[in-house]
């Protein structure tokens, strides 16, 4: 039994380190000139893909990329395109006149520092990076998830040996719809790894009805009798 | 020959191995970003020369190169400007040309213009269609983009309005484009090239061309539609042979536009490494010929379905098949010299065009490409579809088989 339990704390480690690798937890930081203090995934990728130069408030945007590494692969799951298209995306923008390349930064810092400076800078960094000076932006919209109504629901695998130690509790999760109402992602926000693991092999399963882009919303679900 | 290509190749590996990156730098305090590309390709036909080039003994002669600047002004107020050059065949002869220069005024998301030298807005790559590093081909479907064409549709001198809006219950988003200007071929482009193979030297080309483009953005993920619709009034002058009385030297000619219009419906669906893209084209010509003592009809029609997919980061394959069909017929005092041509089953009169490619990315920057070519037809009416007269003296063959081996760089 005891073997079990270590092999189970060993496990959920892991599992918590490659969560983190996944930079799932990334923030959306602003301009202090910006006024909204939230903005969709919607609203995000028309910035990013400078289909929208101001947000519903009004308020002038300039995106700013952070060079490659986690944090960015992290974000593209909000603009629903791999990192070859929305480089092909850009440089086409660049190269035929109808758009620039937007400002890439090596680091959290330097994109800190940089939206701090600049008015209307909108950028992302991982949720560990110090925001001093920034403003952050909620993404996604109260109500995303009771938007897009849910279809097809797998109820998740309760580890037996979890079942039997009475271990449980609610896990949250961050869930990334697809337009056509595919999970296409789900990461642990909060809760027992393991459980979590479970969860979003469960939440992957899941369909909801097609929207109009990529949604991001929580979702928290519970084990045991909590 | 193959000295130039030594060179450029030796260029190529040379910037490969730099960390090629975008150029900013401030002038008055605003940041200007520098971009540019170069291309180079070999190209290789079993039977007829292919786009202008001598591919039958393999040719090198296709180079393109460009430089870009640009700057925001403001919140709203973008401008830049590009120049480009090339060298393709008997094309381009390294001539550059502004290839655009815009003043781009973002008013709101769905209210955008922009004016100056601008790339026109026509199906879904007529204004990349230039950029090799942006596309899995190294020569895109022929019967829709040809290169040696590029000019005819490539940038009006003029304005455009445009924007993109949300579709009300969740059915997408919709762009749109309309446009107007001024078009102006350089004399080095493939229409006037070939219109020297009739003795006629043109000194100007060019018109009023304006249209629109509307594309959707559906639901599905990753699914495009569009329709464009190009309309045209072109004027050419110059000098000609006089096909009556060939002795007695040159005769002003001109070609003025009847009617001139372009439609052309596409669709995209693109899905994680897949790509599937086709268009259908249909650009119908009329025109007055020699100040209207004869008139054309052109009805040049093309389609092709593509794909490509994405096997790893550096690796892309894909196919494409091409078709292409021309009918002509002239009238007046002209049409002695040019019989009717309505039978497309008959290799002049089109060009069907099967090709396989593989795309390799050495880094970000660089790319290498090999291409197949399977051709059945060469499409040499009146209006010129990759094969001339002038490079293919004794005829042509009714089939040609092209190999062809690009490599670009960008930044």
């Amino acid at each position: 039994m005891k073997c079990a339990k270590l092999f189970l704390i060993a496990t959920g480690l892991a599992i918590l380190v490659s969560l983190d690798s996944l930079a799932d937890n990334v923030k959306v930081i602003a301009n202090l000139s910006v006024k909204a203090d939230e903005i969709s995934s919607t609203q995000l990728k028309r910035v990013f893909l400078e289909e929208g130069v101001s947000l519903a408030d009004g308020t002038h945007v300039e995106p700013v990329l952070e060079k490659g590494g986690p944090v960015h692969a992290a974000f593209l799951l909000y603009l629903g395109i791999s990192e070859e298209d929305l480089r092909t995306y850009y440089r086409t923008l660049v190269f035929t006149g109808k758009g620039s390349m937007p400002r890439e930064l090596g680091s959290d810092a330097e994109v800190v520092a940089y939206v701090a400076r600049t008015r209307g800078a909108i950028g992302y960094v991982s949720s560990s990076a110090n925001v001093v000076g920034v403003k952050e932006l909620a993404i996604g919209v109260p109500g995303d998830n009771v938007d897009r109504k849910l279809i097809v629901r797998v109820e998740p695998d309760y580890p037996e040996t979890l079942k039997q130690l009475k271990i449980g509790g609610t896990v949250r999760l961050r869930v990334f719809i697809s337009a056509n109402g595919n999970v296409e992602n789900a990461v642990l926000l909060g809760g027992n790894p393991i459980l979590g693991e479970s969860a979003a092999i469960a939440v992957k399963q899941w369909i909801y009805a097609a929207g109009r882009s990529l949604t991001v919303a929580e979702v928290s679900i519970s084990f045991g009798e909590h | 020959m193959h000295r130039r290509l030594f060179v450029v190749v030796l260029a190529c590996f040379s910037v490969g191995q730099l960390t090629l990156r975008a150029q900013d730098f401030k002038v008055f305090n605003r940041d200007v970003q520098i971009h540019g590309f170069a291309s180079q390709g070999f190209v290789y036909t079993n039977t007829n020369n292919w786009l202008t080039m001598n591919s039958n003994q393999g040719s090198a002669a296709f180079t393109d190169f460009g430089i870009n600047a640009s700057t925001n002004v403001n919140d709203k107020l973008r401008i830049g400007a590009q120049l480009y050059d090339r060298n393709l065949g008997q094309l381009g002869q390294y001539h550059p040309s502004l290839d655009w220069a815009v003043a781009d005024y973002r008013f709101r998301g769905w209210l955008r213009f922009r004016g100056g030298k601008v790339k026109t807005t026509l199906g879904l790559y007529t204004d990349s269609q230039d950029l090799d590093f942006l596309h899995v081909f190294a020569l895109l479907p022929q019967s829709i983009y040809p290169t040696d064409l590029r000019d005819a549709t490539i940038a009006h001198l003029g304005g455009d309005v445009y924007g993109n809006l949300s579709l009300p219950r969740r059915l997408g988003d919709l762009s749109y484009t309309a446009y107007a200007g001024h078009r102006s071929d350089s004399i080095y482009s493939g229409y006037v090239y070939y219109l020297s193979s009739v003795g006629a030297q043109i000194k100007s080309y060019g018109g009023l061309q304006y249209g629109a483009d509307l594309r959707w953005n559906t639901r599905l993920k990753g699914l495009l539609i569009g329709a464009s619709r190009l309309n045209e009034d072109i004027t050419a002058k110059g000098s000609a042979i006089n096909p009556f009385n060939p002795g007695a030297g040159l005769v002003p000619y001109s070609e003025v536009s009847k009617a001139d219009w372009t439609n052309q419906f596409y669709g995209e669906y693109a899905a994680g490494r897949l790509r599937i893209d086709s268009e259908y084209r249909r650009y119908w010509r009329n025109q007055s010929l020699f100040n209207n003592i004869s008139e054309s009809f052109a009805d040049i029609r093309g389609w092709y379905v593509s794909g490509a997919y994405r096997i790893c980061k550096r690796l892309q394959i894909g196919s494409y098949y091409s078709h292409y069909t021309i009918t002509n017929v002239v009238t007046g005092a002209f049409a002695v010299f040019y019989p009717p041509a309505t039978d497309t089953n008959l290799p002049a009169n089109h060009d069907y065009d099967k090709v396989i490619t593989g795309r390799v990315d050495l880094n970000k920057h660089w790319n290498m490409k090999i291409e197949g070519h399977f051709m059945n037809g060469y499409g040499s009416g009146p209006y010129p579809n990759g094969f001339y007269p002038q490079v293919n003296p004794r005829g042509f063959q009714p089939n040609a088989d092209a190999l062809v081996v690009k490599t670009g760089v960008n930044f």
